[in-house]
């Protein structure tokens, strides 16, 4: 396996605060990763720092190219849709069109032209003439025209409604992932994205949390609903994470033996965004003892 | 790399429609205003542009006749010589901060397209994009206003395909405006550099922030050194007799009061009026460029290094 993103010891300083505070992790080819974090968590200057939009400390290479140095180079094969990104109001759909195909060498006009006949979005439409659901539409039809071997959503679907972002995952699943792609993505809405997730990377206080594939969260969390005397021997076996829910309290567990929790009540995998929340807790719980 | 060049300014056409929108509203209005004269003319039975009437005057001697109709060509031109003035420096001070103000750089800039490549578009518009729209609207004009002109005396019994088309010393008047409106940004040049600094500078308000050091530090210099020395400068390159393409031996002779009858009974071309050698010869105008070159390198580093979103 090779890998696209590699990076060691990266940082990132805004005066005294460490955005991205010392990280190292690779991401792999055909993966689609979802990058995770409360808000200031450091997510979007990571995503700068491989796009090439920032420089940053450490040692930083995306497709085995310094992306602050070579963005040029980096950006005929990667994408980015971010919710900070936006279409510029003004331009007329085919002009975007125009200009892509002029200034990008690996943009299919054809291909996009295809995808843009599924919508209602019309060539002669100025961007400010699109509804916000439209305007996803339209660069998501431009993005997945143009063979790059890393896609980059930062928020793609902020502030669209339910239908919209069902739709644009779905695309992006059904028309253009592949096992020579690589998608990184970043979200509020978790758990509309997490069964397409391969791998997931949770980032807190600009460090990573978790570095972790799908498959592996079984086995190292679990989830225990349980009551009673069950809940407090529970409690004894040192859940990570705690909350009640209908009357139960639910526990996560890091790393424990699954038979030690057998009878005490029903046990799941958590879903990513329970995960999140314990994780994020209790990192902060320990950092409140530090 | 010539290809990238021709999209990206293609692209600044879309965008800033004032490039063609401002020569073409000067044109309709200039032709507007001519039509107007005419009709007044024909409505009161007077002779509101007696100079029109001259032309057909059979005595004219045909070099007089050539230089009112260039004079005629180059007064209409004035007209969108200060519209293209006030736009150069509006659109050098909105190029760069637009893209921020509207959210759109992150877009632009996810395409493969280098800082460099983009900061040299929005200067190459200003030079070459804006003087060839307020060329090609001029030129309409000139057309417009020449067969106005012609029905006007055709109206009159005169006949314009000799008064006028055979007189009009059009492509020499062309040429020569081409070679003004294209030297016009040149001389403006450190100007420009020091709006694109501006426009991919400042957070808000580029206007106050790219006018008020061009105001107060002249006097700055007055107040410590009691000299006029950069106001003057500044002021020099604002102004368009001062750009150094003029061909001073030419003019002399020509305004030479004595000498006028001389000059006129010549033929007469506008050409010579300019000497193209003594701009391209001159230290100002490449002093000028060099501050333009470091102004837009200033320009294209803060809008690679600025990592706000």
């Amino acid at each position: 396996m090779t890998s696209l993103v590699t990076a060691r010891d990266v940082s990132k300083r805004f005066g005294d605060l460490r955005a991205v505070d010392d990280v190292s992790f690779d991401i792999e080819k055909g993966r689609i990763l979802g990058l995770i974090g409360p808000n200031g968590a450091g997510k979007t200057t990571l995503l700068k720092a491989i796009l090439g939009l920032t420089e940053c400390e450490g040692e930083l290479s995306v497709l085995g190219l310094d992306p602050f140095k070579q963005r040029k180079k980096l950006m005929r094969q990667i994408c980015f849709i971010a919710d900070v990104a936006v279409l510029p109001r003004w331009i007329k759909v085919h002009q975007l069109l125009d200009f892509v195909d002029a200034t990008h060498p690996n943009f299919s006009r054809e291909s996009a032209e295809t995808h843009l006949a599924k919508t209602k979005i019309k060539k002669t439409s100025k961007v400010r003439e699109l509804s916000k659901g439209m305007v996803a539409q339209l660069h998501l039809s431009i993005i997945m025209a143009i063979n790059a071997r890393l896609l980059v959503l930062d928020e793609p679907t902020l502030g669209l409604d339910i239908l919209f972002r069902k739709e644009f995952y779905a695309n992006l699943l059904s028309d253009y992932f592949d096992e020579e792609r690589t998608i990184l993505v970043t979200t509020h809405q978790v758990e509309e994205i997490e069964n397409i997730l391969t791998d997931i990377m949770f980032i807190n206080d600009g460090q990573i949390l978790v570095n972790a594939s799908m498959d592996s969260v079984g086995e190292n969390w679990v989830e225990l609903a349980a009551s009673g005397d069950n809940a407090a021997k529970a409690k004894g076996l040192g859940p990570i994470f705690e909350t009640e829910m209908f009357g139960k309290s639910v526990f996560i567990f890091e790393n424990v033996n699954r038979s030690n929790l057998d009878g005490l009540g029903d046990l799941r995998t958590p879903s990513v965004a329970d995960l999140f929340v314990a994780k994020i807790k209790q990192a902060r719980a320990a950092g409140g003892v530090a | 790399m010539i290809s990238t060049q021709i999209a990206l300014i293609r692209r600044e056409i879309w965008e800033h429609r004032s490039i063609w929108i401002t020569p073409a509203a000067v044109a309709f209005v200039v032709t507007f205003i001519a039509i107007a004269m005419v009709i007044m003319a024909a409505a009161f039975g007077e002779t509101v542009n007696p100079e029109i009437e001259q032309l057909a005057d059979a005595t004219l001697p045909e070099s007089v006749r050539r230089v009112a109709l260039a004079a005629l060509l180059v007064g209409n031109t004035t007209v969108f010589l200060i519209a293209m003035w006030f736009l150069l420096i509006f659109y050098c001070l909105d190029s760069l901060y637009a893209e921020r103000k509207d959210k759109s750089i992150l877009f632009w800039r996810s395409l493969p397209i280098t800082d460099a490549e983009t900061v040299v578009s929005k200067l190459l518009t200003a030079v070459l994009a804006i003087p060839v729209a307020t060329m090609a609207a001029a030129m309409v004009s000139h057309i417009l206003n020449l067969i106005i002109m012609s029905v006007w005396l055709g109206v009159q019994g005169a006949n314009p395909f000799r008064f006028i088309w055979g007189a009009v010393p059009l492509f020499d008047t062309w040429a020569a405006i081409l070679i003004f409106l294209l030297a016009v940004p040149l001389w403006l040049a450190p100007l420009l550099g020091w709006f694109l600094f501006i426009s991919a500078w400042a957070k808000r308000g580029p206007f106050l922030r790219a006018v008020l050091p061009i105001a107060i530090l002249p006097i700055l210099e007055y107040i410590i050194f009691r000299s006029w020395n950069l106001g003057l400068a500044i002021v020099e390159r604002l102004s368009f007799t001062a750009i150094p393409i003029f061909n001073i031996s030419e003019f002399a002779s020509r305004f030479d009061e004595d000498n006028l009858h001389a000059a006129l009974a010549q033929d007469v071309s506008l050409m010579s009026v300019l000497d193209v050698g003594r701009f391209l010869g001159s230290v100002q105008v490449w002093a000028g460029l060099i501050v333009c070159g470091l102004l837009v390198t200033a320009a294209i580093y803060v809008r690679r290094y600025r990592g706000e979103s």
